[in-house]
């Protein structure tokens, strides 16, 4: 009875998240147009340049990565954010609803569209520029997405903490994250190629040693003994910390009349 | 019996930016509101009524003082409490691209709501509230009545023991008010739930408050039943003689029930305890000294006047 309850609590979340992106003509664009150009772009300048196989690979593994986070954090650094837009938080914290169902409501259709964006720009990789997406076998492509979803549950997590302290305004940090994200952590480069000061914080980022093990499928040697151990360990560290932040944040919230603000 | 608000002692402050001063919106608030109540919470803009019910309501931590809603603590059981409440606020606002089902629908979730249990109590209340022609019709798309009706389904659909209504007439038109006020009081009837309703609208409060307390400066400065508080207050009603010719000898003051009188040619004016009582003597009087009146004109005390006389 309990945990039918709690499923339908999550199921609230999933579904709007769905009807908000079904609805919204720009949603569907996001999930589509900008991975085409993605793909594309950076397909096409490695064609341009005559680049050897592995090196295109190397680069087209940034660009699906980076989408696919993109994507994926979305749902949940708007699971407030749609509150906040349509002035709805208080009715939705009237309910006895806990952070987790917001978060795994949202997290998991930000999971599926992220993996539609994964196999679609996977799928175009493959199809126009060769790239061969089997090579990892099925359990390195898994790890490999499995650290991809986690990053963006981070940085949706932390968007959310942000949403709970500051509001609208957040809605930038949404992006700004992942994008200062990606550029440390080599998305089309190795981090060796950072100033030194960089590649220290670039070994603070998971998604660094989740890129770092996928690409040595490729030919590209590690950069760390162990990356799978070392991104996952950061990223459970980092999963609790974004966790206790918003928790915080919205403890914080029912203090300073946050929710109340927002609502109005 | 456990009221269903038991509040005493409540403050709350915000401060204005990250280190300016604190502006104290409650001081030492006490409330009590019995089961099966509608109680309303009178007050001018920024008098605290919405900073009060946010906390009873579990969505604004207290800086002092303790509340118990429906028996449960509103910090420490605010999860247990938040399944047995719900909440209606003035200018409705939902999620604008979901359809009056969906909006139904996703709140009924919250509360763990599913399957044809859910079905069931959302066809129930786009019944209730006249909301099934509309059921396909997104938030953005509805007129500003229907989306207040909306809100007041959305209000009922956990079945709440206790229901808190900030403002649910503000903005409407007479004839919407009127709607959603007949539905507040058949609500109240129909089904003993116990409300709490801020208004600054007196009359609305009149028309529905068994009970009122005025907040002023955030503080609560009278509470009780409406005829109760008149009398604390010396207030009475109003009668007025109007007399064919001359007002009849009569010593006014000495007449059961005046509490004061005045005398303007043809026309006395005079304050009572309790019109209703207190008429049949003074008409009798009257026809006593053979005086013919033209006119009887009863105006009982209204909220208006309590409240003018709290607030200044």
């Amino acid at each position: 009875m309990k945990l039918r309850t709690n499923l339908n609590k999550i199921w609230a979340f999933s579904t709007r998240s769905a009807l908000v992106n079904r609805r919204n003509v720009f949603a569907i664009f996001e999930m589509v147009f900008w991975p085409l150009i993605g793909v594309f772009s950076v397909g096409l300048l490695t064609r341009f340049l005559s680049l050897e196989g592995e090196t295109v690979a190397f680069i087209l593994i940034g660009a699906v990565s980076m989408n696919t986070i993109q994507i994926a954090q979305l749902d949940l650094s708007y699971a407030l954010l749609y509150s906040v837009w349509s002035k709805s938080l208080k009715h939705e914290f009237i309910a006895p609803v806990r952070l987790s169902h917001i978060l795994v409501g949202s997290g998991l259709v930000g999971l599926v569209r992220g993996l539609v964006v994964f196999v679609l720009m996977g799928g175009l990789s493959v199809y126009f520029f060769d790239m061969d997406l089997g090579r990892p076998g099925l359990a390195g492509l898994s790890l490999f997405l499995l650290g991809l979803f986690l990053n963006a549950a981070i940085i949706g997590a932390l968007v959310l903490a942000l949403v709970l302290r500051f509001g609208q305004r957040a809605e930038v940090a949404a992006w700004a994250f992942s994008y200062l994200m990606l550029l440390l952590c080599g998305l089309y480069y190795p981090v060796s190629v950072l100033p030194r000061g960089a590649q220290f914080l670039a070994q603070l980022i998971p998604l660094t040693y989740f890129l770092d093990y996928f690409r040595h499928f490729y030919g590209f040697p590690l950069a760390s003994m162990h990356p799978l151990l070392y991104g996952f360990s950061q990223t459970v560290v980092y999963l609790f910390i974004s966790y206790g932040l918003v928790c915080l944040t919205l403890k914080s919230a029912y203090r300073r009349g946050t929710l109340l603000r927002l609502s109005d | 019996m456990q009221p269903a608000i038991f509040a005493q002692g409540i403050g709350k402050g915000f401060r204005t930016g990250l280190w300016g001063p604190v502006k104290q919106v409650l001081r030492q608030v006490d409330l009590t509101v019995a089961p099966g109540a509608i109680f309303g919470v009178l007050g001018p803009n920024g008098a605290g009524k919405t900073t009060l019910i946010s906390i009873l309501a579990t969505l604004l931590l207290p800086d002092t003082g303790r509340a118990e809603v429906l028996g449960l603590d509103v910090v420490r059981q605010a999860a247990a409490l938040k399944a047995r409440i719900n909440l209606a606020a003035s200018g409705a606002h939902f999620l604008w691209c979901m359809t009056v089902t969906d909006s139904l629908r996703f709140y009924g979730r919250l509360y763990g709501l599913g399957g044809r249990a859910l079905t069931d109590k959302v066809e129930k209340l786009l019944d209730l509230f006249g909301l099934a022609e509309h059921r396909t019709v997104t938030f953005e798309r509805l007129s500003t009545g229907l989306k207040q009706r909306l809100a007041l389904a959305k209000a009922l659909i956990n079945d709440p023991e206790l229901l808190f209504l900030d403002e649910p007439t503000s903005g409407l038109d007479q004839e919407m008010a009127h709607l959603i006020r007949q539905e507040i009081v058949r609500l109240n009837r129909e089904t003993g739930v116990t409300m709490l309703l801020t208004t600054h609208n007196l009359r609305e409060a009149e028309m529905l408050c068994t009970e009122v307390a005025f907040l002023k400066g955030g503080q609560l400065i009278s509470e009780g039943r409406i005829p109760d508080l008149q009398r604390r207050l010396g207030l009475g009603d109003h009668l007025s003689l109007v007399f064919q010719d001359s007002p009849a000898p009569l010593d006014y003051d000495r007449l059961p029930g005046v509490l004061r009188h005045t005398v303007q040619e043809s026309r006395v004016d005079l304050v009572l305890d309790r019109v209703d009582e207190r008429l049949p003597a003074i008409l009798e009087a009257v026809y006593v000294t053979g005086t013919k009146l033209a006119k009887v004109v009863v105006k009982p005390v209204d909220l208006e006047e309590i409240y003018h006389e709290i607030t200044h």
